[in-house]
């Protein structure tokens, strides 16, 4: 019996047509994707072996199109309805927009809002990801302009990818990876992904119960 | 502009929108123009179009109140229509209210929420009261703002420049009022076709902007943001409704029907079965393998092997609903598909038909029907979420339509490759469906000639609120320079300036609605409307004599004998001449004039007894008479419409009211806490209420019942709130004393239950229905105040 891994719940989120699908099945299936095929929900699983270490992801790849989007008055909540209600289990987040799309780029900050407020916490694994950035002629977002967005999320990794040329997308899945490695080592056994282990200050639950 | 055509896309867009929409005449007395005699079949047929807008006009004419059958279903036919757009603006506005709580109940229930959010909270349920009406504070203010109002109204560019320029975060606030007030009258063709064309020019430059057309209509943006609200209005919702929601309702009832076909999750399933049911794994079972040798496994192909039959089935019978629905589906909607493959073929000369295929999917699929199959609670379909493997098999289907209209890359997700033959069998019936859906007839004619018979309108008028008036002044000025620089934005200049500094938004307690009367600045009053219809003197008079006489024989009594056939136009004159309604006396003399007149011109004579404008007359009757039928047909399919926005509308209201209740305990439990014990004010014990168990049978609150039938009728309930959201449910027998069994609830259970998908509440004799029962609460138990 072979020894059982660590698993974690990682979830690819950002605007429609930003590349999330092509940079996940350019790492998980080692294919690029020319036609664009818009997702409304697809999971992938990837063991893979970081620092000598083996575990399991579990990826959600998810609709950037707005219509499966819960969007509230405050425009604050800008995630899949579905996550709203099972963002707790998700471990780690790859908040990723186009090089070549401002306001792909602009769409990040509401989603880590919304992800750090329901999860309750000041902090959580994420790597910022700028795509198509062998579209250089296109850009529309500098390096700096990310770099400051970085800065002030408390220097959260940023990486500028490729998924056309299979540029850097390693990087962010082992980057994520190993955060959640570190968080996690603490917590023995297999299964981090399951339960809210992740984001600590969860609070206690008052249950009333139904007596029969 | 060609007469002929001008009314006929009103007329195949809805039946009875062109004879419905309260136009009011147009005054010819000075309106002669060019005698030039047409073609006599030419000005037949542009007699019969125009003569349509005659009598479509003289509707509401103020001069005689027609109150034949017609009228009658006619203005019962308006009524309705105005209605539903108002109620489809409150529950838009609604709905986002219950989403925004949705999402905070559910952490609310999972105790994550600070105090100070709960306050918030708690502030929207103030909110979301009715705002009462009023008048604008001053008089000049409505002038101006009634100018510009309509200058907007009936110059769509100014809006759709504004959609360009206006941020996602304001994009919002803005086209509820666009679509909701502006453009707020869902079945008036006029206020249709120019929200369209406003759609037009924001799609149009989209197309321009975007470099390649895989991106076109992908990205999160203001045209996006369009399309969502305006499928969000009355006939979107409609539609759905027929095409989607029986067969959701049929898949959801199948709660335990599992058709996962992700051998991972599979695989996972069924580790988790032998699991539970041997307590151990056998060794050749590994705990977590991978997706390929999860599909290589055996029991696991077998189990998927016929859940992908069904799901094909499934699919099938949507895809069929669906082009079986081409007809029902919303003209708007067509339009906009319409538009997209004109734009693509103009910008793109040689884009394959695959290609437009796969954008005009794009908007139909993508963004109106498949959200909708994905979370069928959001659009109305269905009254709570669908539990787990029924959600699953949603998101499938519509994965699965996603992959008819796009090409799809099964390199994604390997095992959805096995659905290949769905895709392969209905490609060629979808291309075909997505370009049937854009053919549709244009509506630039018909809207040139509604906005001229708006412009005599006396009676525009639009109900706005105040904040709504202020958002958009607000917008305007915000945005005034991009938005003036364009060509012809005179008028939006001169109209700023003099409104000057937008005012602040009001306090909701202040907001009012009002009707703010509508009207142009510099257009006066159509004399020309025949110069623009490009029609003759005669045609006027003919037109008008026309309409006079058809007023008249729907008015006199049907047993009147100057009804009988065949017709007798002077006869029919000299006898409204001799009643006493001064409407009928002034409608005769005037028949009468242009009898002489149009016989004077040499286009009838008194010879064969009028015998064009007679059989004209009598073939309008005829068309009047199916017209009775075809507003009568509409009015029952509104009515359905309009009694699902209804029901929508009080669950949207039940749904809220149970949120409130909820929070309101949540709130003062904590503030007890805070509070000393001692002091906690006194609770009053509201009920108990009795119910019987037929009783809440028949409300569905009794889901299940194992009382055999002939006990029922002892069988009763007793419901107690000693306090605010606490419950005492008991069951009592006939003739004993004591409750058979006693049952505490908390509304925080059912709320917990209900977020869980947990319908059922066992009470050991019978199974109640949590969102009855919730309701059930509400509806009884409503602390007027404390809630
Ligand atoms: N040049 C270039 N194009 C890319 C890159 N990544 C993705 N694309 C293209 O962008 C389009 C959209 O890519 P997707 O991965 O499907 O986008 P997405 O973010 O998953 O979109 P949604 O599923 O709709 O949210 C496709 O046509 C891709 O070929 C990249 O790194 N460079
Ligand atoms: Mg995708």
């Amino acid at each position: 019996m072979q020894p059982s891994r660590r698993e974690y719940n990682i979830v690819v989120l950002g605007a429609g047509g930003v590349g999330k699908s092509c940079l996940t099945a350019q790492f998980v299936q080692n294919v690029w994707i020319e036609s664009y095929d818009p997702t409304i929900e697809d999971s992938y699983r990837k063991v893979v072996d970081v620092d000598g270490k083996s575990c399991i992801l579990e990826i959600l790849d998810t609709a950037g199109t707005e219509q499966f989007k819960i969007y509230l008055k405050t425009g604050k909540y800008c995630l899949p309805y579905r996550l709203i209600l099972e963002a707790l289990l998700i471990n780690g987040f790859l908040l990723v927009y186009s090089i070549t799309s401002l306001t792909s780029f602009q769409e990040l900050t509401p989603i880590r809002d919304a992800i750090l407020r329901i999860k309750e916490v000041d902090d959580v694994p994420l790597v910022i990801v700028g795509n198509k950035s062998d579209l250089e002629g296109d850009r529309q977002v500098s390096k700096n302009r990310a770099n400051h967005l970085s800065r002030k999320w408390g220097n959260v990794p940023l990486y500028e990818s490729s998924a056309r040329r299979r540029q850097n997308v390693d990087e962010v899945f082992f980057n994520l990876t190993r955060q959640l490695m570190k968080k996690h080592s603490g917590d023995g056994g297999a299964g981090a992904g399951s339960g809210g282990t992740a984001g600590g200050g969860r609070r206690k639950k008052g249950k009333s119960c139904i007596i029969l | 502009m060609s007469v002929t055509t001008m009314l006929a896309p009103s007329t195949r867009n809805s039946a009875a929108s062109s004879t419905s929409s309260g136009f009011v005449p147009v005054s010819r007395q000075n309106t002669i123009t060019s005698s030039e005699g047409a073609p006599r079949s030419v000005r037949a047929s542009k007699r019969y179009s125009v003569t349509a807008l005659y009598l479509s006009m003289s509707a509401q004419d103020r001069d005689l109140e027609i109150e034949d059958e017609l009228a009658r279903v006619q203005k019962t036919l308006r009524d309705l229509k105005s209605k539903i757009s108002s109620q489809s603006k409150k529950n838009f506005v609604l709905e986002k209210d219950v989403r925004y709580l949705d999402s905070r109940i559910a952490l609310l229930i999972q105790n994550r929420m600070a105090l100070e959010e709960q306050n918030e909270v708690a502030s929207h349920f103030d909110e979301s009261s009715e705002i009462e009406g009023g008048t604008f504070p001053n008089d000049q203010k409505t002038q101006a703002y009634g100018n510009l109002f309509y200058l907007l109204q009936s110059e769509p560019r100014h809006i759709a420049a504004l959609c360009r320029c206006v941020s996602m975060a304001e994009i919002d606030s803005l086209l509820q009022t666009v679509m909701f007030t502006i453009y707020g009258n869902q079945y008036e063709s006029r206020e249709e076709h120019l929200l369209l064309t406003m759609f037009q020019s924001v799609l149009s430059a989209q197309f321009e902007t975007t470099p390649e057309y895989s991106s076109l209509l992908r990205a999160n943006t203001p045209v996006s943001r369009m399309m969502t609200t305006y499928t969000r209005r009355g006939p979107g919702q409609s539609y759905l409704k027929v095409v989607l929601a029986k067969q959701i309702n049929n898949l959801i009832e199948h709660k335990d029907l599992n058709l996962e076909i992700n051998p991972l999750k599979v695989y996972e399933q069924m580790i988790k079965n032998v699991e539970e049911d041997t307590g151990a794994l056998p060794a050749n079972m590994p705990r977590s393998v991978s997706a390929e040798q999860a599909a290589e496994n055996v029991q696991v192909q077998a189990i998927i092997e016929p859940r992908l039959t069904m799901l094909m089935e499934i699919a099938n019978t949507f895809l069929a609903t669906i082009i079986d629905n081409l007809d029902e589906t919303p003209y708007g909607i067509r339009w906009i598909c319409k538009q997209i493959r004109s734009l693509t073929r103009r910008k793109y000369p040689d884009a394959k038909d695959h290609i437009i295929c796969t954008l005009i999917g794009g908007f139909f699929f993508l963004r109106f029907l498949n959200p909708a199959i994905v979370t069928p609670r959001s659009y109305m379909l269905i009254d709570s979420v669908p539990s787990e493997h029924p959600r699953r098999t949603l998101t499938l289907i519509a994965k699965m339509l996603q992959n008819l209209a796009n090409k799809p890359s099964y390199a994604k997700e390997p095992y959805m490759a096995r659905l290949a033959p769905f895709v392969a069998n209905n490609k060629m019936r979808i291309n075909k469906f997505l370009n049937d859906l854009c053919e549709v007839g244009d509506f630039y004619e018909s809207l040139e000639m509604d906005n001229y018979v708006a412009l005599s309108k006396k009676d525009l008028e639009l109900n706005i609120t105040l904040n709504e008036v202020y958002a958009t002044h607000a917008l305007l000025e915000k945005h005034s320079e991009e938005l003036l620089s364009g060509r012809d934005t005179q008028h939006l200049r001169i109209l700023l300036e003099e409104l000057g500094a937008a005012p602040a938004q009001v306090p909701r307690k202040e907001n009012r609605a009002i009707d703010l009367p509508l009207f142009s600045r510099w257009e006066g009053n159509i004399d020309d409307l025949s110069a623009a219809l490009d029609i003759t003197q005669e045609d006027v008079y003919f037109m008008e004599a026309k309409s006079i006489f058809v007023q008249l024989l729907r008015t006199l009594p049907a047993t009147s004998a100057a009804a009988r056939r065949p017709l007798n136009l002077r006869k029919i004159g000299d006898t409204a001449t001799t009643m006493k309604d001064m409407g009928m006396f002034r409608k005769g003399m005037r028949g009468l004039e242009l009898l002489n007149q149009l016989q004077e011109m040499g286009v009838i004579t008194d010879q064969d007894n009028f015998q064009i404008l007679r059989e004209e007359i009598e073939q309008e009757l005829v068309h009047l008479g199916s017209l009775k039928e075809k507003v009568m047909e509409e009015t029952k399919k509104l009515e359905e419409v309009y009694k699902t926005i209804r029901d929508h509308n009080a669950y949207l209201v039940s749904q809220l009211e149970t949120y409130k209740s909820y929070l309101h305990n949540v709130r003062s439990q904590s503030e007890g806490k805070q509070r000393n014990a001692g002091k906690q004010q006194k609770q009053q014990v509201l009920g108990p209420y009795k119910f019987t168990h037929q009783q809440l049978e028949k409300e569905g609150v009794i889901q299940k019942s194992n009382v055999p039938d002939n006990r029922r009728a002892n069988i009763f309930f007793n419901i107690t709130s000693p306090m605010p959201g606490t419950f005492v449910i008991s069951l009592h027998y006939k003739g004993r004393n004591r409750g058979l069994l006693e049952l505490d609830l908390k509304l925080d259970d059912l709320l917990e239950m209900q977020q869980n998908n947990h319908d059922e509440l066992d009470l050991e004799y019978v199974q109640f229905n949590v969102p009855k029962v919730l309701a059930l609460l509400n509806k009884r138990f409503a602390r007027k105040k404390n809630w």
